[in-house]
């Protein structure tokens, strides 16, 4: 009786899950129907990952409309003494333009990496662009013409 | 505008070697890791020795994503530890994150019945890290 209750909870929140993910789709598409002339905001995103991962979601990143990411060698902070390498807080920290409706999917995409890939666990977050300044920059920026 | 979470990126800007302490302080305010990247700053345009080589200051950027709800509470640790008063001369800001990924969920260890068996130390000015590293030799 309680397995079934546990499966019917279950499906509900699958369910759920789905419908949210489409209410944000139509929420975007008709924010993009409404305004089709209105300038896409950007986002700055920044992405931290193992030094040896960083090509791999440079990649990963240029496939949703990325033209300039810039990639700056770090560290991590984790205390030594865990059975932690040196090699293990050498990170790489991306710094990609991003527009942000394609900021979702790129999100997306990288927590599937982050989860799924051996070794490749990193964090990424994105922070608005408030203002910029140039036709070319920001067509060149947001890949639109 | 994309959603805006629940968390902020903390950002501090401290002389070569500071990095440590900037973690230490972050800590101590629950934040859980961070990442240093380096850099140089530009702000003292007369940086020239006699010699005539141009000495340009090193420094460290540390980027901390913490939760909103001890964001000021970082915040302060920071000004305190390696504030413009101290010898890292840091600076701090935050900036508001939208979509982040990857962080794991922290449980903070309790350290209350540590503390209070063992008493903290006097609160010593912040060294950089090849200097603390040197007096362990």
């Amino acid at each position: 009786m309680e397995t079934n209750k546990e499966k019917a909870k279950a499906i509900v929140d699958k369910a759920k899950t789905k419908i949210e993910k489409a209410k944000k789709t139509v929420r975007s598409k008709v924010a993009a129907a409404k305004s089709p002339l209105a300038p896409h905001k950007l986002m700055l995103l920044i992405t931290v990952v193992p030094r040896s991962k960083a090509e791999f979601y440079l990649d990963l990143l240029q496939a949703f409309e990325v033209n300039m990411q810039l990639e700056v060698s770090a560290f991590g902070t984790a205390r030594k003494g865990f059975g932690l390498l040196e090699s293990d807080l050498e990170k790489q920290a991306l710094f990609s333009v991003i527009r942000e409706d394609n900021l979702p999917q790129a999100v997306a995409a990288l927590e599937d990496k982050f989860a799924t890939i051996r070794g490749g666990k990193g964090i990424a977050c994105a922070i608005p662009f408030t203002s910029m300044i140039g036709v070319v920059a920001y067509q060149f920026l947001s890949n639109k013409q | 505008m994309a959603k805006t979470t629940q968390h902020e990126a903390v950002f501090c800007i401290v002389n070569e070697g500071f990095a440590e302490a900037v973690m230490d302080a972050a800590r101590e305010a629950g934040a859980t890791g961070g990442t240093i990247l380096h850099a140089t700053g530009t702000a003292r345009p007369d940086s020239e020795l006699t010699f005539g080589v141009v000495v340009q200051p090193q420094k460290e950027i540390v980027m901390i994503l913490v939760d909103v709800s001890i964001k000021d509470a970082v915040l302060k640790s920071l000004y305190d530890a390696v504030g413009l008063q101290t010898a890292g001369q840091g600076i701090a800001f935050t900036l508001p994150v939208a979509e982040v990924v990857g962080l794991t969920p922290h449980v903070k260890l309790k350290e209350d019945s540590d503390s209070s068996e063992n008493p903290k130390e006097e609160v010593k000015e912040p060294q950089p890290a090849h200097e603390q590293d040197n007096k362990a030799e």
